[in-house]
């Protein structure tokens, strides 16, 4: 069959279009993530959380530790959020300043849900890269390793070490880290299983190059573009975990503290009309999950080639 | 059919064994043990405490000990804390409750979050559609742990209709708050899954042939679209039933609904290693059969599987 003369005009066409200007596919995939209006909005929110918990201090009237005793006992009235008394989203019921402590909180959230995903993209990536290049019983053992963590109720496993290990930051990154490479491992898997059949690879190979350098060279910078889609979407999974340990105290310890925390407390006090205390948690809570949320499909929309 | 589920059966049991088997060093590992207290004991008290829970023998033989009494007899030893109980009293105690409300939970989700997917897919671009994309969008940010205190928030504190926690022996009011609150999520994503699935489903040859020789809209559906639709819902309830029972751990301790969670997390307080290590083992050994029911059901329904 010839290709009919519009075709061909069209071929002409675009190679027209190539002298001008070149695009590549990031430029091309730019423009699609901002023509989506929700992502753009949820990354200009995720960009103003993200200044809140870095210079939200700058505003604050009280120190994150600061005590004010002549609060406690009267914080219904007293501790309200008000602009004159300088707290801005009221006291908590230590009276402490809620404003410096949701500062902080949204800080700690999002650095145990950027973290998180950080050792879910590189540990997970690394994993089923190498599990799908190599293939055959190595594959098969890798995976079925993946399979057996995936069926364990890991919240558990988390907290029993939590418990055994003592409660810190750091076990909470370790648990975390634990569970959230073990998707990555298998999208990266499923992708790699394709790539490595590319001729770059197969050229890769006949020259010579060793099966690290290959997967480290060849397969990983291919495989950016969904792992970038799922480490947006991990995110917020990964801040939900953080704050479904942290509501129920075993995560993130005092002095410090997260939005699951301070989510905790303010349904705690809630029942005596201290509303404010658990308003202002959820709202950056829920705002920021939104955001992410958003920000992940709008990629995904660019990014995947599948879905279009 | 039988040998796919011996071999799933195959896989399942190991990953217990390993289940186990972690949950045992991690608790053996752990500084201090159970009878640590401010006030030492004198040692010859603390030899005959540690001898009669067989903490005296050596790593090995405690292991041993351990799983046989678990495969054996269902026995998963006494509690470190309440000297009086056993974990099994424990799990005896809360498990029902922590069933009955996870029950409904289930029903609930997959119920509402199949229907509203159908009909939303049935009627694409309708107000029904938006609404349904709506709520599977907007509860997808609202877990459980946040769920439950807006629940308490609007009906206990606003409107005053139902009680903000307890158990009273399975009422409906106190049914109520805890089935809303855990199922909602997981509703959210079976609808926005059915939802897809039914699309793309109603875009095939099949669909459009029984369209063709005029069979009535509710008997293409029913008859010829559920089937395949349901197969990705299928697939989900696995990781939804794991993210449910973790859950309940949010819901027990929020709601003092009595369940397994409240004594998970009690004892995660009071460093009571054996029901910790009872209630995860036991939740692993749910989970597992009940991802070979699902690989069973999905094997049983798609005549693609081959086994």
């Amino acid at each position: 069959m010839f290709p009919n003369k519009a075709a061909i005009e069209g071929i002409g066409d675009a190679a027209h279009l190539a002298e001008v200007k070149g695009r590549s596919l990031w430029a091309d995939a730019r423009t699609r993530f901002f023509r989506n209006k929700a992502a753009v909005v949820s990354l200009v929110m995720l960009g103003l959380i993200a200044s809140f918990a870095l210079f939200g201090q700058f505003f604050a009237q009280y120190d994150k530790g600061f005590v004010d005793f002549s609060l406690i006992g009267s914080n219904a009235y007293k501790g309200v959020p008000s602009i004159e008394t300088g707290h801005y989203f009221g006291t908590d019921s230590n009276g402490r300043d809620l404003f410096a402590r949701t500062v902080q909180g949204t800080g700690i959230s999002l650095m145990v849900g950027i973290v998180g995903a950080l050792v879910a993209v590189i540990v997970g990536t690394l994993y089923g890269a190498t599990a799908g290049y190599y293939g055959g019983r190595i594959d098969g053992l890798m995976m079925r390793i993946v399979d057996v963590l995936m069926s364990i109720p890991f919240m558990f496993v988390l907290i029993l070490m939590l418990v055994i290990f003592g409660r810190s930051i750091f076990m909470l990154f370790l648990g975390i880290g634990l569970i959230s490479w073990l998707d990555m491992a298998r999208i990266a898997r499923g992708q790699t299983l394709t790539i490595k059949n590319k001729e770059f690879v197969e050229v890769a190979v006949a020259t010579g190059v060793r099966p690290s350098k290959i997967i480290l060279r060849h397969i990983v910078p291919n495989l950016l573009g969904i792992v970038i889609v799922y480490a947006t979407l991990l995110v917020p999974s990964m801040i939900i975990f953080e704050s479904f340990i942290s509501f129920l105290g075993l995560g993130v310890q005092e002095p410090n503290t997260s939005l699951g925390a301070l989510i905790n407390e303010g349904a705690r006090t809630m029942q005596f009309g201290y509303y404010w205390q658990i308003a202002y948690p959820l709202f950056f809570f829920v705002i920021t999950i939104f955001a992410f949320f958003f920000v992940g499909d709008g990629l995904r929309d660019a990014l995947d080639p599948k879905d279009r | 059919m039988f040998s796919f589920v011996v071999r799933r059966l195959a896989v399942a049991i190991p990953t217990l064994l390993v289940l186990v088997i972690i949950s045992f060093i991690l608790m053996y590992s752990a500084p201090g043990g159970p009878f640590n207290s401010e006030r030492p004991l004198p040692p010859e008290v603390l030899a005959n405490i540690q001898a009669k829970y067989g903490l005296d023998q050596p790593f090995w033989r405690q292991i041993v000990n351990y799983v046989w009494g678990v495969v054996s007899s269902f026995d998963f030893g006494p509690s470190f804390q309440y000297k009086d109980r056993s974990v099994n009293d424990i799990i005896a105690q809360g498990f029902p409750v922590t069933l009955t409300y996870g029950f409904w939970s289930f029903v609930v989700a997959v119920s509402v979050g199949v229907s509203l997917g159908v009909a939303a897919a049935i009627r694409q671009n309708s107000w029904l559609d938006y609404l349904a994309v709506g709520i599977s969008v907007g509860a997808q940010v609202l877990p459980n742990f946040v769920m439950a205190p807006i629940l308490v928030l609007t009906f206990t504190l606003w409107l005053g209709w139902l009680p903000g926690g307890g158990w009273n022996g399975g009422q409906w009011q106190n049914l109520v708050m805890p089935v809303i609150a855990l199922s909602t999520s997981y509703m959210a994503s079976i609808a926005r899954i059915t939802r897809s699935s039914m699309l793309e489903v109603l875009n095939t040859n099949f669909i459009r042939t029984a369209k063709a020789k005029g069979l009535p809209m509710r008997r293409v559906i029913w008859r010829h679209a559920m089937k395949p639709t349901i197969l990705p819902v299928l697939s989900y309830l696995g990781p939804a039933f794991v993210g449910m029972i973790t859950g309940s751990v949010v819901i027990d301790v929020f709601f003092s609904t009595g369940g397994i969670g409240q004594f998970f997390v009690n004892s995660a307080f009071n460093r009571d290693y054996s029901v910790i290590m009872g209630i995860t083992i036991l939740v692993g050994a749910l989970t597992i059969l009940f991802n070979l029911v699902v690989d069973i059901l999905y094997a049983w329904i798609d005549p693609k599987i081959r086994y």
